[in-house]
């Protein structure tokens, strides 16, 4: 689960002399949010995003219309862009996990992956989010349950053991720790083909587990 | 994983696309209302016959239609930005960072005074201004990407140190540099041969999948096209005539071009009869004189008077299969017979008659020019490409042989050697009882009578200046086949045979198709009367439908004047439904010979193996095993030891195919397999191609 195998390879990208306005449309029109700015050989020379388009309205020297819209025709990508030096950037070999690190620390939606400072790929928010709803097989119907036990090592081999004692499969697992429960761990596994009341019998009966929700998804 | 929350913008969005060239005549419309789409990471395949305005489409891409092309309408989108209209400069740009080219003829694409490193490090330092030695090192990483074996040292090679399928490598592995979003191939291994095509094909599939690189392929070999594509078009004049994906287009083809396409590809299935070739009748019109309305109509068996009429709109059959039809509803449920007299007969001969064509121990060996100073005053050891080494066979009268293998395998020097443009080096060639061992300036006007070639390139074995008339007719007044004064109605008899009319008579070669040409060649040869033809790849510079044609012809002409046939093909689908006997060469020497159904099924040599393994099948249904050979055909300058198949033998089974050579093992029926592995485990191989389900 490197960066290099879900982000999105060969990005819709633009040259620094695009017009915003054009920019603008381009981006509306693919349905994208992130655009890098890239100049011969695909090196990144800025970034463009839909915020970086809002023109502030102090740069602007009056509210006329007629000033707007020329400030607004004479402006180029290469104008409003956060220059490359400023754009925070990975690389396709670091984990999902680090690049996700990246982004919540910086409150920022996308990293442009760079490779010799070559634009090699994208990877946005919403991949992460896509690749959760993977983790946890959003699409293949299940039983889901949530197990609180406490925060220590073993208890998720206790839980594993109980399910494959009766032969079933795990569709997905994960884990973090409980809300406000610092010395417990919440474990969420999904499996399938099994009818709800027969896993909360059989994990229900783990020592020291507690099943805090189950539902079929 | 489901992509859908990618971005949904086709990398490569072509619609109604139209390309015009200016001639003297006014401009010919090469392309018209053709579009598409090609998604990130796939790769869409465009097929048709050569005309079809395939590489124009690709040339339009890139803007590189030459000074008499433009593009008249429509629009292309890469990456969802309009291509056309744009400046030149902004244009080379991208072309060079994310649209790549790669072509047919690899040597052509690489410059032959510059050595591979050079060129390859090019890429680099110019779009990316990276040093040589990061720019070296990032090229052998390629290299080995595109599983060239011995990459650092490919680096400082020079291009005609490779064989060709490694310089197709080195130009995809260019091609792929800098990471291109679109990757255009254009025929990309029609210049290779079968073994090696597999291999780049499999490398193609690969890299598409680790760059998520689109891909537009095209080609005529609708078998190729089958193998890489999960989309495809079929161009027909101009204009696409049918879209799909690649399993509808071959399972449920339905335009009649498509279906008579698909009839008239030789596709190595199950069963002998699925290996017959049905040709389209005619030929692709012109760009500059279309027909009024449906352009497939002249050639079509369905065409009605709509399709005299009106000019056929694409149209949703289902979702994502378009076709360009008036009659497509109807077609689709109609069950095709094949027409009467379409084909020749077929039945296989093999007769008792007594062979007409005896050799044995046949060496041919051409002397390799000594460096060594000792040479000049003859004192050298003489070295010697080994091009045909101790080849026996028998032929008998009336029957066909093919011969198959890899380019550099010796088949053409055999033929050359029978009928006497080589002069052999050692062995006995016995042709109608005589001795014809010796080169054909010592053999009589007689035996050269019965002993007549047909070439693969027609082009250049016929002379420009003169008429068809005239060539057809030189053999008849040079052997005296009839008298003089009836030279011109032998002629006419003959043109009427290869189905060419009257009119032909007095036409320049250059006025011909490359068909029409072939034709004339077929006459030529079959003029005298000879026993013995020899076909060397008579079909492989021709178009598929063409191609059907002209076998067929061959087959009824030598059929009606029981002419025998030795038949060179490089590889096995085309030899097999009409071959009495197949041979199988490699390096020189016979691995396989045998009647022509046993070579297709166990017990089988290993190198026939391969060879099955790696040929195209349009056919999505069948299953095909997966033996790749490493490597090219060895030198014969310095033939391997022992079995010559050896050093690229996926069964070698030990020290003994390094130093002996190989037994001839007798399978009955005349079928013998020169190979160290004992028959009853040659028997147990599973066959190469089977029907799913």
């Amino acid at each position: 689960m490197l960066v290099k195998d879900y982000m999105t390879r060969h990005p819709l990208m633009a040259e620094p002399t695009m017009s915003i306005v054009e920019a603008q449309r381009y981006m509306g029109e693919n349905n994208i949010r992130h655009l890098p700015v890239v100049g011969a050989g695909k090196r990144l020379l800025g970034l463009a995003t839909r915020q970086t388009l809002l023109v502030e309205p102090g740069k602007l020297g009056s509210l006329d219309v007629w000033e707007i819209a020329r400030t607004l025709s004479g402006l180029a990508l290469e104008d409003v862009m956060t220059p490359a030096e400023d754009v925070i950037t990975t690389g396709p070999d670091i984990t999902i996990e680090e690049a996700a690190r990246i982004m919540v620390e910086n409150k920022i939606g996308c990293l442009p992956v760079l490779e010799e400072g070559v634009v090699v790929g994208i990877i946005t928010e919403i991949d992460l989010l896509a690749l959760m709803m993977e983790i946890m097989a959003t699409r293949v119907p299940g039983v889901r349950v949530t197990v609180r036990m406490p925060n220590v090592a073993g208890e998720l081999a206790k839980l594993v053991s109980a399910i494959s004692a009766h032969g079933w499969g795990i569709l997905a697992c994960g884990g973090a720790p409980a809300p406000k429960e610092p010395d417990k761990w919440d474990t969420v596994v999904k499996i399938r083909n099994i009818p709800q009341a027969e896993i909360v019998a059989a994990l229900g009966q783990v020592k020291g587990q507690e099943i805090v929700d189950v539902r079929e998804v | 994983m489901t992509t859908d929350h990618r971005i949904q913008t086709p990398i490569l969005k072509v619609e109604n696309l139209a390309i015009s060239y200016e001639t003297r005549k006014g401009d010919v419309q090469a392309v018209r209302d053709v579009s598409f789409e090609i998604n990130r990471g796939e790769a869409h395949g465009i097929v048709g016959e050569s005309g079809c305005g395939k590489s124009t489409i690709a040339f339009g891409i890139v803007n590189f239609l030459g000074r008499n092309g433009k593009i008249v309408s429509g629009s292309i989108l890469f990456q969802g930005q309009e291509l056309r209209g744009r400046e030149e400069s902004e244009l080379r740009r991208l072309r060079g960072d994310q649209i790549a080219m790669v072509y047919q003829d690899p040597m052509s694409a690489l410059n032959p005074s510059l050595r591979i490193g050079e060129q390859m490090n090019e890429v680099l330092i110019i779009h990316r201004g990276m040093e040589k030695a990061d720019a070296d090192q990032k090229c052998v990483e390629m290299l080995k990407r595109v599983y060239m074996p011995d990459p650092e040292a490919v680096m400082v090679r020079y291009p005609h140190q490779l064989s060709g399928g490694q310089q197709q490598r080195v130009v995809i592995a260019m091609a792929l540099l800098n990471n291109p979003a679109l990757l255009i191939m254009d025929e990309p291994t029609t210049a290779l041969d079968v073994t090696v095509e597999a291999a780049v094909l499999d490398l193609i599939g690969d890299l598409r999948r680790d760059f998520d690189t689109a891909i537009m392929y095209i080609s005529h070999n609708l078998g190729v096209v089958a193998r890489v594509s999960e989309k495809v078009g079929v161009m027909y004049a101009g204009e696409m005539v049918e879209r799909a994906s690649t399993e509808d287009i071959y399972l449920h083809p339905l335009h009649p071009y498509t279906q008579g396409l698909m009839r008239c590809v030789p596709k190595l299935g199950l069963s002998k009869e699925s290996s017959y070739l049905y040709p389209i009748r005619g030929r692709v019109p012109s760009p500059a004189n279309l027909p009024p309305g449906c352009v497939y109509e002249p050639r079509c068996d369905y065409a009605r008077d709509v399709c005299r009429r009106k000019h056929p709109e694409l149209h949703a059959l289902s979702p994502g299969h378009f076709v360009r039809c008036h009659l497509v509803s109807e077609i689709a449920g109609a069950e095709w017979q094949p027409p009467e007299g379409v084909l020749p007969d077929l039945t296989a001969r093999r007769t008792e008659a007594e062979p007409i064509l005896r050799v044995s121990d046949l060496r041919t060996y051409y002397e390799q020019p000594s460096t060594s100073a000792l040479s000049l005053f003859g004192l050298g050891e003489k070295r010697y490409v080994k091009a045909v080494d101790d080849v026996g066979f028998e032929l008998p009268k009336g029957c066909t042989l093919g011969v198959v293998g890899e380019s550099g395998c010796g088949k053409s020097t055999l033929a050359k050697t029978i009928v006497g443009l080589e002069s052999p080096t050692g062995g006995k060639i016995e042709f109608m009882g005589f001795d014809i061992s010796v080169p054909v300036k010592k053999r009589d006007l007689e035996l050269i009578e019965e002993l007549q070639m047909v070439f693969q390139n027609p082009d250049s074995t016929m002379n420009p200046s003169f008429s068809v008339g005239h060539q057809i007719g030189r053999p008849l007044k040079r052997f005296k086949t009839v008298p003089r004064d009836e030279v011109r109605g032998e002629v006419i008899r003959l043109l009427d045979a290869v189905k060419l009319s009257v009119d032909y008579y007095d036409r320049l070669p250059r006025q011909l198709s490359g068909g029409e040409k072939q034709r004339v060649g077929i006459a030529r040869a079959f003029a005298a009367r000879p026993e013995l033809v020899l076909c060397d790849e008579p079909v492989s510079a021709l178009d598929v439908s063409v191609q059907a044609a002209v076998l067929n012809l061959l087959l009824e002409i030598q059929r009606e004047q029981g002419t025998t046939m030795l038949f060179i093909a490089h590889d096995l689908s085309v030899v097999r439904f009409f071959s009495d006997y197949v041979a199988v060469m490699y390096l020189g020497q016979i691995c396989e010979y045998g009647p022509a159904e046993a070579i297709y099924a166990p017990p089988y040599h290993p190198y026939t193996e391969a060879l099955l393994s790696a040929v195209p099948i349009p056919d999505p249904t069948v299953e095909q095993k997966h033996i790749r050979l490493s490597g090219a055909v060895p030198s014969a300058l310095d033939p391997p030891s022992g079995c010559r198949f050896h050093t690229r033998c996926p069964r070698k089974i030990g020290e003994i195919c390094e130093t002996e050579a190989p037994p001839w093992r007798e399978a009955g029926d005349g079928h013998r397999i020169f190979c160290h592995i004992p028959l009853e485990e040659l028997r147990q191989m599973e066959a190469v191609v089977t029907v799913e389900g």
